[in-house]
C-alpha cells in the first residue's frame, strides 16, 4: 500500500486533569509538503507534537507512518521513524563546535574513537545540497542565531530524518533571516522532505506553507489549502471571531519627562562586553516608547538596569526628577515604577503562591496588608485580590485562592498587569507583555497599555514582535548590540526599514 | 472520598502513612532474608518500643525516654523544615545542634550558668553558626549544603576541644550535670511527675511543641513568613518584588541554626546523656531531622508526630532479639524505616497520578455508557 | 531429602541430650538463672572488651546450658544503658554482665533497685561507683578491677630482655587503668635494663582517645622514624595507629587487654606483635558465673584482681601465649618472673599520682603528654 502521507495522526485525543488538550484531532502530512499547524497558545499544538514525539501517550487515536500504524512510546521511537524537530529554544551545547553539535548522540566511531572526517564530509555535502551555510568549526556560542538554527536543521538532516518539525522557528530571527529560513524550508520540501511548521504568524504561513491545519481550544477546526484562503479567514478560524489587528488610539500628547536615562551602561552576565552601552533616552508622560530589537541585543539588561535587578556600571537614572541611580528595587517601585517582567514565571509570579498572595507581591508590606506586629491582614488581602480579579477579569479555577501555577498563561499575565497597573505608577515598564498569549489576550493588553498612556502615564514597552512594535507605540527606539541605533516614528516607517535597523545594517546617531 | 483524597493535608498524611508501612515491610523482608524465624518478632519489637516492657512503670518511664529524645529531634526537624520553606537545604542542622550542645554545656559546667541563660546562649550560638552558612551563601554564593557539611565537622571538633575542659578526668564524657551543675538542669515542670517520675522528661517536650506551633504561625500568618516563603519558592520573583534576598537568606539560617541548637540544649541540659569528647562522627540527630521534616509533610504540626515516630523506631531498634539479629541489623532496620520516610513527596506524587488515572477511566466509562444510550 | 535431614537432626538431639545428661550430673542450679550481657558504647565485634566478655559469657552459658543473650543500648548514654538493663530484667534475666567503666552510673541507678538480680561489672572501680552516687556497694553487685601495672611490668620487662632498647608507650586516655599499664611497663623496662645494663629510652604519650586516627598515626610515624623499635599500644582501638606506622618500617607493637597477636598481625603483618599484656576478663566471667550457678556468689565488693598463682596461665594478669619468646627472655624466664612477682620478691608500684618518669631509675623516659 503506497500512502501519499508521510505521517498521519488520526483522531488523537489526549486528556489532562480538568481539560482535554487534544479532542479528536486529525493531522495528515503529505510527502514533500510544507504543512502549517496554526493555533493560539493553549490550542493544543504542543500537546499534539508531544504525542507525535512519544512524550505523551494519546488515549485515543492512531499514528500512521507511510500508511502503516506505528506505536511511538518515547522520543527514541520517533527518531527511529525519521521524525526530527527544531525546538523553539535550541538544544545546542554552547561550547561545542557546530560539527560536534550535529553529530552529538550519533557520533561515528571505531572502537570508541571518533571518526570526524566522514562526519565532516557528510555535513558539508548536506549544507551545500540544501543551501545551509554553516562553518562546521565555529563554536556555537559565537555564531548568530540564524546559524544556530541552521545547525539544528543540519542535525535533523544528518540523522536522515524525513519528517521535519519546526516549532515557532521565526520568533528569534530578523526579517532578513526569516526570508532565508523560508527559502531553506522550500528547498527541503523540494528535495522530498515533509515539513510540519508550527506557528501563529499568519503572514509566514501564507508565504511558505502548502496547507494549514487549524486548532482551537484543543479541537480540530479544519485543514485548508493556503492558496485558497486569506489571512483574515485563517485568523477567524484560529480565534473563532474577527480580530481587530490594529490598535485604536488617540493622538499622543506627551507631557513632562518621567524617566530620564543618561549614559547608562550595564555589564553582561554572560560575556565580557557590556550588554548595554552608554544608552540615553527619555520617556514622557502620555506616550508609549517602544524598545525594539532582536532578542539578546541588551533589552533585558536595559530593563534590569532600570528596575534595579542589576546595578548600573555607569550612568544616571532619574524618575520624576528624583535620582534613582543607586536606589533599591523597593525604592524604585514605591517611587512610581511598575514593571511587567519579561519572564512571568521567573520574575513575575511566585507560582506556588495563591493568586491573592501574588496580587500583593509589590505591596504586601503596606499598612493595608500588614498589621503593626507583622501579621498579614487576611481579609484585606482577600478583598483586594477579589477587586482586582473582578476589575481585570482574571479567570481562575478557585478565584483568589487558586495556585498561580494552575492558571493559564494569559490569566497569569493579566494578574501581573492588574497588580502593576493598580499600583498607579508614573512609569510602566512592560517587557514583552504579550509573549505567548492568544490574540484575544494580546488585544486586551494593548488596550490597557494605551489606557495608561491616555491617563498621562509614561509607558516603556520592550517588544520583539514586529506587529506590536509597529502598532502600539508612539516612538520606536531600536537597540542593536547594546546601543540605541535609531529612533523611528511608527506612523512613517516600514517593517523593512525597521528590520534593517534591527539587523544592524543601518544606524543613525540618535539622541532621544 | 475523592474530594478528601485531593486535599493536600490528607494526601500528606496518607503519603506519610504509606511510607511508614513500606518501611516496615521492607525492613521485614530484609529480616526474612537474614533469619526468617524471628522477622515478625523483630519488627514487632521495633514498633512496640516501650511496650516491650511488661511492667507498666517501666513502660511509662521508657515512653518518657523516647519523648526526651523526641524534643531535640523535633527541633532539628523544624530547623530543616524552616530552611526548606525558604528554599535552603539546611544539612548544617547537625552541626548547629552540636554547637547548641557545646554552648549550653560549657556555660553550665564551666561558668555555672542556670538553665535559662544556657538555653539563650545555645540559641545565640546556633544562630551565629547558622549565620555563617547564610553569609557564605549570600555574599560568596557558596552552596549551603557544602558549607553546612563542612561546618558540621568544624563544629564537632571545636565542641570536642572545648568540652574537653569540662569532662570527667577518667573518661571522655562531660561531667554529670546532676552533680556538677544541677542549676543548669531543665526543670521538669510537671512533665517528670506525669511520666513515672522520669526526671529526664522536662519542659523541653512541651516547649518544642510550642515552638513548632510558633513556626507554623510565623510561616503562615506573618509578613516575614510571606517574604521568606516567596524567596524560597522563587527567589527571582522575591528580588523583583524588592525583598532583600541576602538578608532573608541570612535571617532564615540564623533562625534555623537557633532551632537546631536549642535541640542540642534540650537533650544535654538533662541528665540523660553526657557528651563524649572523643566522638568522631556528627550525631545523627540533625540528619534524622531531615527525615522527620519530610515525613511530617513539611508541616510543623505533622513534624511533631513524625519526630516522635522516628524516635520511637530508632529507640525501638534496640529491643530486637539479639540472639537472632546482631545489633547492626536492628540499626539497619530502623535506618530503613527512617530512610523510607524521606519518600513522602514521591508517594504524594504517585497518589496524584493515581487519582488522575482513575478519574480518566471513570470519564471513559461514563462516555462509553453515554454512547450506549 | 527432608526426611534424612529430620533424621539427622533427631539423632543430633538425642546425642546432645545424652551429653547433657552426663555433664549435668553435678546438679548445678541452672534452671533459675538467665544471663544477659549489656554492651557499652562498643559492639560485640570490637576485638576488645565487649567481644572478649561476650565470647566468655556465651561459651560458659552454652557449656552449662544456661540461657544467654546480649543487649545493646540505643545510644551511648546512661539512660539507654539503664533502659537495657531494665529490659533484660524485665525479660527475666537475673544475671547481668557489664564490661567497662561507663556502666557506673547505670549500675548506681539499677543495682540497689533490683536486689534479686546479680550484677557483674568489669573494670568499674569503687571510685567510679561512688562518684556515680552509690554510697554503699549493694550485696548483689560484684565488680572486678585489675592490677594492670603487673602485666604492664611483664611486658616492659620482656621487651627489654628481648633486646629492644627504644620503646614507646601509647596510651588511650589517661584513665587509671591505662596509667597503671603504662607505669608498670616503665617499671618493668627499668628493672630489665638495670639487670642487663642496657641503655633504654621510653617515649611516653597518650592519644587522648581510644581509637587510632591519622594524627596519632603521624605521631607514631615520627616515633618509629626516630628509632623506636616497639610501641605498647594501650587503649581500645588505638593499636591501629601504632600498627599502621610500624608496618611502614617493619617495627613492632605490644598488644593490650586480650591476646591481640592474631588481630594486629592479621592487619599489619606477620610477627609484628611482640606480646600482649592481658587482663583476665574471661577468667573473671567464668569464675563469677560459676559462683552464681553454685550459689556461692559474693557481692558487695570491688575485687582488685592480679596474681593468684605462680603458674602464669592461672593469673588474672599475664602475658599472651603468643609472646615471641627468644634467647633473652624464654618461657622459663617468664615463669620465673611470674613466680618472683607472686612471691613478692618483685614489687610493682600502682601509684598513679606520680609522673611517668618517676617510675624509672636507670632508663630515660621522655614524657610527651597528650598527642591530641
Amino acid at each position: 500500500m503506497d500512502s501519499p502521507y508521510a505521517i498521519e495522526m488520526l483522531h488523537i485525543t489526549k486528556r489532562f486533569p480538568g481539560i482535554i488538550a487534544n479532542d479528536d484531532i486529525t493531522l495528515q502530512l503529505k510527502k514533500g509538503e510544507i504543512h502549517a499547524l496554526l493555533g493560539e497558545n493553549g490550542a493544543g499544538k504542543s500537546t499534539l507534537m508531544s504525542v507525535l514525539f512519544g512524550l505523551y501517550q494519546a488515549e485515543e487515536g492512531v499514528i500512521k507512518k507511510d500508511g502503516k500504524e506505528v506505536q511511538i512510546k518515547d522520543p527514541n521511537d520517533a527518531n527511529d521513524l525519521g521524525i526530527g524537530m527544531v525546538h523553539q529554544h535550541f538544544k545546542l551545547v554552547e561550547c561545542f563546535s557546530v560539527l560536534d553539535n550535529i553529530i552529538l548522540g550519533v557520533e561515528p566511531n571505531k572502537a570508541g574513537f571518533l571518526q570526524k572526517k566522514e562526519a565532516r564530509e557528510k555535513v558539508l555535502a548536506l549544507s551545500e545540497k540544501y543551501g545551509l551555510a554553516v562553518d562546521p568549526d565555529a563554536i556555537v556560542e559565537n555564531i548568530t542565531v540564524g546559524m544556530q538554527q541552521r545547525t539544528e536543521i543540519l542535525k535533523m538532516l544528518y540523522r536522515d530524518n524525513e519528517i521535519l518539525i519546526f516549532d515557532e522557528p521565526t520568533a528569534v530571527l530578523t526579517p532578513q533571516e526569516i526570508d532565508e529560513l523560508m527559502q531553506i524550508m522550500k528547498n527541503l520540501a523540494k528535495e522530498g522532505k515533509s515539513i510540519l511548521f508550527i506557528s501563529h504568524k499568519l503572514a509566514e504561513i501564507m508565504a511558505v506553507a502548502d496547507r494549514c491545519t487549524v486548532l482551537r481550544k484543543g479541537k480540530y477546526i479544519g485543514t485548508v489549502e493556503t492558496k485558497d484562503t486569506t489571512v483574515e479567514q485563517l485568523s477567524a478560524m484560529m480565534v473563532g471571531r474577527n480580530v481587530n489587528f490594529h490598535v485604536e488610539k488617540k493622538p499622543c500628547t506627551p507631557g513632562d519627562v518621567i524617566l530620564e536615562v543618561e549614559n547608562m551602561t550595564v555589564a553582561s552576565k554572560v560575556h565580557k562586553n557590556d550588554a548595554v552601552k552608554n544608552v540615553s533616552f527619555k520617556v514622557r508622560g502620555g506616550e508609549i516608547v517602544c524598545i525594539a530589537g532582536i532578542d539578546g541585543n541588551g533589552q533585558t539588561e536595559l530593563v534590569y538596569g532600570l528596575s534595579g535587578l542589576e546595578p548600573l556600571k555607569s550612568g544616571k537614572l532619574t524618575l520624576c526628577g528624583k535620582d534613582m541611580t543607586h536606589a533599591s528595587i523597593r525604592k524604585r517601585s514605591t517611587s512610581g515604577m511598575s514593571h511587567i517582567p519579561e519572564d512571568r514565571h521567573k520574575h513575575g509570579l511566585v507560582l506556588d503562591y495563591s493568586l491573592e498572595y501574588n496580587m500583593i507581591l509589590q505591596r504586601y508590606f503596606e499598612e493595608s496588608f500588614t498589621g503593626r506586629v507583622g501579621f498579614l491582614k487576611r481579609h484585606s488581602i482577600r478583598d483586594y485580590a477579589d477587586k482586582l480579579i473582578d476589575q481585570y477579569d482574571v479567570r481562575s479555577g478557585q478565584g483568589a485562592i487558586t495556585t498561580a501555577r494552575s492558571m493559564s498563561g494569559g490569566n497569569q499575565q493579566k494578574a501581573i498587569i492588574a497588580r502593576e497597573i493598580d499600583k498607579d505608577p508614573d512609569l510602566l515598564i512592560a517587557v514583552q507583555p504579550t509573549r505567548g498569549l492568544d490574540v484575544g489576550a494580546i488585544e486586551y493588553i494593548h488596550k490597557q497599555l494605551v489606557a495608561q498612556r491616555d491617563a498621562g502615564k509614561a509607558v516603556l514597552l520592550v517588544s520583539l514582535e514586529l506587529d506590536e512594535v509597529m502598532d502600539v507605540p508612539d516612538r520606536i527606539l531600536v537597540m542593536y548590540e547594546g546601543e540605541i541605533v535609531g529612533e523611528l516614528d511608527p506612523r512613517t516607517t516600514t517593517q523593512e526599514e525597521l528590520g534593517l535597523y534591527m539587523a544592524g545594517a543601518k544606524r543613525d546617531e540618535v539622541k532621544a | 472520598m475523592k474530594k478528601l483524597l485531593k486535599n493536600n493535608a490528607v494526601q500528606a498524611l496518607i503519603a506519610s502513612l504509606i511510607c511508614i508501612v513500606l518501611g516496615l515491610l521492607i525492613g521485614y523482608i530484609v529480616l526474612l532474608f537474614i533469619n526468617p524465624v524471628g522477622a515478625g518478632g523483630a519488627i514487632l519489637a521495633v514498633v512496640k518500643n516501650f511496650w516491650n516492657y511488661s511492667r507498666a512503670a517501666l513502660q511509662i518511664k521508657n515512653f518518657g525516654n523516647t519523648l526526651v529524645k523526641t524534643a531535640p529531634l523535633l527541633m532539628c526537624a523544624l530547623s530543616v523544615l524552616f530552611a526548606y520553606k525558604v528554599g535552603l537545604f539546611n544539612i548544617g542542622a547537625a552541626g548547629q545542634y552540636v554547637i547548641g550542645t557545646c554552648a549550653s554545656l560549657y556555660a553550665a559546667l564551666a561558668w555555672g550558668w542556670g538553665w535559662l541563660p544556657c538555653l539563650l546562649l545555645a540559641i545565640l550560638a546556633g544562630g551565629l553558626y547558622g549565620a555563617l552558612v547564610g553569609l557564605l551563601k549570600a555574599f560568596c554564593n557558596v552552596n549551603e549544603v557544602i558549607s553546612g557539611i563542612m561546618l558540621n565537622w568544624i563544629g564537632l571538633y571545636a565542641t570536642n576541644m572545648l568540652l574537653a575542659n569540662v569532662k570527667e578526668s577518667t573518661s571522655p564524657y562531660t561531667l554529670h550535670l546532676k552533680s556538677a551543675a544541677p542549676q543548669a538542669m531543665l526543670p521538669g515542670g510537671g512533665m517528670d511527675k506525669l511520666l513515672g517520675d522520669n526526671a529526664n522528661v522536662t519542659i523541653a517536650v512541651p516547649l518544642s511543641i510550642l515552638i513548632a506551633v510558633l513556626i507554623l504561625i510565623l510561616l503562615d500568618k506573618t509578613r516575614l513568613g510571606y517574604e521568606l516563603k516567596a524567596t524560597g519558592n522563587n527567589k527571582n520573583a522575591a528580588k523583583y518584588a524588592g525583598m532583600a534576598e541576602r538578608q532573608n537568606i541570612i535571617l532564615t539560617l540564623v533562625i534555623a541554626g537557633a532551632l537546631a541548637a536549642l535541640g542540642g540544649a534540650f537533650l544535654y541540659l538533662t541528665d540523660f546523656e553526657q557528651w563524649s569528647v572523643t566522638q568522631s562522627s556528627v550525631p545523627g540527630m540533625g540528619f534524622n531531622g531531615i527525615a522527620a521534616a519530610f515525613l511530617g509533610g513539611l508541616n510543623p504540626i505533622g513534624t511533631i508526630f513524625a519526630s516522635y515516630f522516628i524516635q520511637h523506631i530508632t529507640v525501638g531498634g534496640a529491643y530486637v532479639d539479639k540472639t537472632m539479629y546482631s545489633s547492626q541489623i536492628s540499626d539497619l532496620i530502623s535506618a530503613i524505616i527512617v530512610y523510607l520516610c524521606g519518600f513522602v513527596l514521591f508517594i504524594k506524587y504517585a497518589i496524584n497520578q493515581g487519582l488522575v488515572k482513575t478519574e480518566e477511566k471513570k470519564k471513559n466509562r461514563d462516555n462509553a455508557k453515554g454512547g450506549e444510550k | 531429602m527432608k526426611k534424612i535431614l529430620a533424621l539427622v537432626l533427631a539423632l543430633c538431639m538425642v546425642f546432645a541430650l545424652a551429653a547433657c545428661g552426663q555433664s549435668a550430673a553435678p546438679a548445678a542450679n541452672t534452671a533459675s538463672h538467665k544471663v544477659a550481657m549489656i554492651t557499652d558504647y562498643g559492639d560485640i565485634t570490637d576485638q576488645s572488651f565487649n567481644q572478649t566478655t561476650y565470647e566468655a559469657c556465651k561459651a560458659f552459658c552454652e557449656g552449662k546450658g544456661v540461657d544467654f543473650t546480649y543487649f545493646k543500648p540505643a545510644s551511648d548514654s546512661d539512660e539507654d544503658r539503664v533502659s537495657m538493663i531494665e529490659k533484660a530484667i524485665d525479660e527475666g534475666y537475673n544475671v547481668i554482665v557489664m564490661p567497662g567503666y561507663a556502666f557506673a552510673p547505670a549500675i548506681a541507678a539499677t543495682a540497689p533497685k533490683y536486689a534479686d538480680v546479680t550484677f557483674i561489672a568489669l573494670d568499674v572501680s569503687e571510685f567510679d561507683l561512688t562518684s556515680a552516687g552509690l554510697e554503699t556497694l549493694p550485696a548483689n553487685l560484684f565488680s572486678a578491677v585489675y592490677q594492670e601495672e603487673l602485666c604492664g611490668y611483664m611486658a616492659g620487662y620482656a621487651a627489654v630482655k628481648l633486646g629492644y632498647t627504644k620503646l614507646g608507650f601509647l596510651g588511650g586516655m589517661a584513665v587509671p587503668a591505662v596509667v597503671r599499664y603504662g607505669y608498670g611497663f616503665v617499671q618493668g623496662a627499668d628493672a630489665a635494663a638495670a639487670e642487663i645494663g642496657a641503655d633504654v629510652t621510653v617515649k611516653y604519650a597518650y592519644g587522648n582517645q581510644f581509637y587510632g586516627d591519622a594524627d596519632i598515626t603521624a605521631a607514631m610515624d615520627t616515633w618509629y622514624a626516630d628509632g623506636t623499635e616497639v610501641v605498647f599500644a594501650c587503649g581500645g582501638g588505638i593499636f591501629t595507629s601504632a600498627g599502621e606506622a610500624a608496618a611502614k618500617v617493619g617495627a613492632k607493637v605490644i598488644g593490650v587487654d586480650v591476646d591481640q597477636a592474631a588481630t594486629i598481625d592479621g592487619l599489619y603483618g606477620e610477627g609484628m606483635t611482640v606480646t600482649s599484656a592481658m587482663k583476665g576478663l574471661a577468667a573473671t566471667v567464668n569464675t563469677e558465673l560459676t559462683a552464681v550457678l553454685e550459689g556461692k556468689f559474693e557481692g558487695g565488693k570491688v575485687a582488685n584482681l592480679g596474681l593468684v598463682s605462680n603458674v602464669p596461665e592461672e593469673n588474672y594478669v599475664q602475658l599472651a601465649g603468643s609472646t615471641q619468646f627468644g634467647e633473652g627472655f624464654t618461657a622459663e624466664d617468664y615463669a620465673a618472673l611470674v613466680a618472683d612477682m607472686f612471691s613478692g620478691k618483685i614489687t610493682v608500684s600502682n601509684d598513679t599520682e606520680i609522673s611517668a618518669a618517676d617510675n624509672a631509675k636507670t632508663i630515660t623516659v621522655v614524657d610527651l603528654g597528650n598527642i591530641k
